[in-house]
């Protein structure tokens, strides 16, 4: 620090004092700064699906305000009910053209298949979850701790695969689904996400196998483990972590996954619930606020478990990135 | 991957494979068979496809027809007039999410009561699924009662409500700003990640050699952040190419051609018109220019690094 000569003891104290000054002054600004970044942040990431919400809660009435009522004056639950009632009711044109538009009426004739879709998401979800763990822990073993002619190759390879777009492989994937007979059914689902998702699965799980020390991998030998028991006694219940964030990817992509089920599924008894709620969005007699909570239920589960399970995805998520 | 040079040596360099390595063998086999099955036989099978007359209007004469789908296809100016708009809407779509990926993680990067709570709900587009991410924006686009217009019209910015995706001028970025605004989420995480390996050192000597905030952001933060940008702009790249839900719900390629972009034509020409074969010529162009890209873009950014 330049300038007050430090044998003069007021000028020194005055220079700290500025300083102080300076760095208080630093301080307050860096936190307006960071204060309003993020309140531009949260409104940015948070205000459509918050606005989205707040339209699910309105009636056929209020949701056609102009401007827009931001918060619900009066807050129901209708539409989330006229989604759970559905099944009972049948709807046709005449109980379409009967209901009063202010009670949410106009309830789509395909209503009763969300609940349904639902349950084969959910189906298909942890079916892939479960096939992904199957079918990628052991081979992700097998390439993070055996040594083998064309290791690396193989981890290349199997990245590659998720390089082609799927809107590129719906052609042979379509011919190859029809031909095993399995159209409108949830294993064509289960069987495409499968390898979808595994690419990634197999990759995370490689990262996180390698980065176990391998003696443990010798240790477990010498103690007459085969591989199998080494893998599931020894390297599984350490690898935890990546396993939770396997299983979230997995079902994550598959609960969202839209395009593959708009080819595959043709009736209610394997459509998911993005292509019931897409449905919707084509019909422009359904009410606004019965589409957007059926948009609330199709984000409340996987919001949740992104929510949940924060750290896991991240640090899957890096895992990539560290690697790639 | 430095592991892989780091494990025992075990298994013999030459000849037949070794204990170990039929071990390997039976591991792999249950990805292997699904990855043959299901993504190593469509990418074969969709080339023979390609060279055929296949449409499922005509299910019975399927003439071989050589490389005439690869020609129908590059010759056909819509095609060309479709590839100019995936790639405007690429790279509206890769800039704006490189951009404000960067802010919001240079953000989340500072220490700050609250920033456990953001780097949380950064997590909620991802999470979202795109379908109900496409409901949403159209909702919020809605010339009638969206939120966009009365937000505007509350604001002062417009007099009237105005049409938004129906406007062929507007389409594409409108389409843009939704998809953007699912993907910033991965891109502050894949940012961030090259943000933590920045030594404090840097900055502190980069302060002590007089440089000012922005001479730091520009000299350390940014050259640091170059591979995880390498990243960001191949994976969201490839995102954008592919992308199909979007146009699906938010417009079918509308309003005229205005969002008719390549991933679009090819659906509308296997699925609406069934004609496989040139729906799997087109695929395969995709699928190939693709792979250019993302090995263009890898090698000019691992020659400058």
């Amino acid at each position: 620090m330049a300038g007050p000569s430090m044998a003069d003891p007021t000028a020194a104290a005055r220079a700290v004092r500025q300083a102080r000054i300076r760095s208080r002054a630093g301080r307050v600004g860096r936190g307006l700064i960071l204060l309003v970044a993020s309140l531009v942040f949260l409104g940015y990431t948070l205000a459509p699906v918050v606005w989205l919400v707040s339209s699910s809660l309105q009636n056929e009435r209020e949701i056609v305000s102009k401007p827009p009522h931001w918060i619900p004056h009066e807050p129901t639950l209708e539409n989330f009910a006229a989604i759970f009632t559905a099944r009972e009711k049948t709807v046709t044109y005449e109980t379409r053209r009967a209901a009063d538009p202010a009670s949410g009426g106009f309830i789509p004739s395909t209503a009763s298949n969300l609940l349904p879709a639902l349950g084969n998401s959910l189906i298909v979800a942890c079916a892939v979850v479960v096939l992904n763990l199957l079918v990628g822990v052991p081979s992700a073993y097998a390439m993070a701790k055996i040594r083998f002619r064309g290791r690396s190759a193989s981890i290349y390879g199997i990245l590659a695969t998720r390089v082609i777009p799927d809107i590129a492989l719906v052609v042979p994937f379509f011919l190859f689904i029809r031909n095993l007979g399995l159209l409108d059914s949830l294993w064509s689902l289960i069987i495409t996400y499968l390898a979808v998702t595994v690419p990634f699965s197999v990759f995370i799980l490689v990262s996180y196998f390698e980065s176990l020390p391998d003696e443990l991998d010798k240790a477990a030998r010498v103690d007459g483990c085969s591989r199998w028991q080494t893998m599931t006694k020894v390297y599984v219940p350490l690898a935890l972590p990546s396993l939770v964030a396997v299983m979230l990817f997995a079902f994550l992509a598959s609960w969202n996954e839209f395009l593959l089920a708009l080819m595959f599924t043709q009736t209610p008894k394997s459509q998911t619930l993005p292509i019931i709620v897409a449905s919707f969005t084509s019909d422009f007699t359904i009410s606004f606020s019965f589409i957007n909570a059926a948009g609330v239920l199709a984000i409340v589960p996987p919001v949740l478990l992104a929510l949940i399970f924060e750290r896991y995805i991240v640090s899957g998520l890096t895992a990539g990135a560290v690697k790639g | 991957m430095t592991a892989i040079t780091s494990l025992p040596r075990r298994a013999a360099r030459f000849g037949g494979p070794t204990y170990d390595e039929r071990n390997a063998l039976v591991l792999i086999a249950p990805l292997a068979t699904v990855l043959f099955a299901v993504a190593v036989f469509p990418i074969l099978y969709s080339f023979y496809i390609s060279l055929y007359g296949l449409k499922l209007t005509r299910p019975h004469r399927v003439p071989f027809v050589g490389l005439e789908n690869y020609v129908t296809v590059l010759t056909d100016p819509q095609f060309w007039e479709a590839v100019g708009r995936t790639a405007a809407f690429s790279v509206m779509s890769v800039a704006a999410v490189a951009v404000i990926a960067l802010l919001a993680a240079l953000l989340l990067n500072e220490e700050f009561p609250g920033r456990r709570v953001l780097s949380a709900v950064l997590l909620v587009p991802w999470a979202i699924p795109y379908v109900a991410n496409a409901l949403m924006w159209k909702w919020i686009y809605d010339s009638n009662y969206g939120a966009l217009n009365g937000l505007l019209y509350q604001l002062d910015f417009i007099n009237s409500y105005m049409v938004w995706l129906g406007d062929a001028d507007k389409t594409l970025a409108l389409i843009a700003n939704a998809f953007v605004w699912k993907e910033v989420p991965l891109a502050v995480i894949l940012l961030l990640v090259g943000l933590k390996t920045i030594p404090a050192d840097l900055y502190a000597a980069a302060k002590v050699d007089g440089a000012n905030a922005l001479q730091r952001f520009l000299h350390v933060t940014l050259p640091a952040l170059k591979s995880s940008f390498a990243l960001v702009i191949v994976y969201e790249t490839m995102m954008a190419i592919r992308h199909f839900d979007l146009f699906f719900i938010l417009t079918e390629g509308g309003p005229g051609d205005a969002s008719h972009v390549v991933a679009w034509r090819i659906y509308v020409e296997t699925f609406r018109n069934l004609n496989f074969g040139l729906g799997a010529a087109m695929s395969y162009i995709l699928a190939l220019a693709t792979l250019a890209l993302a090995y263009a873009v890898i090698r000019a950014l691992a020659q400058r690094i």
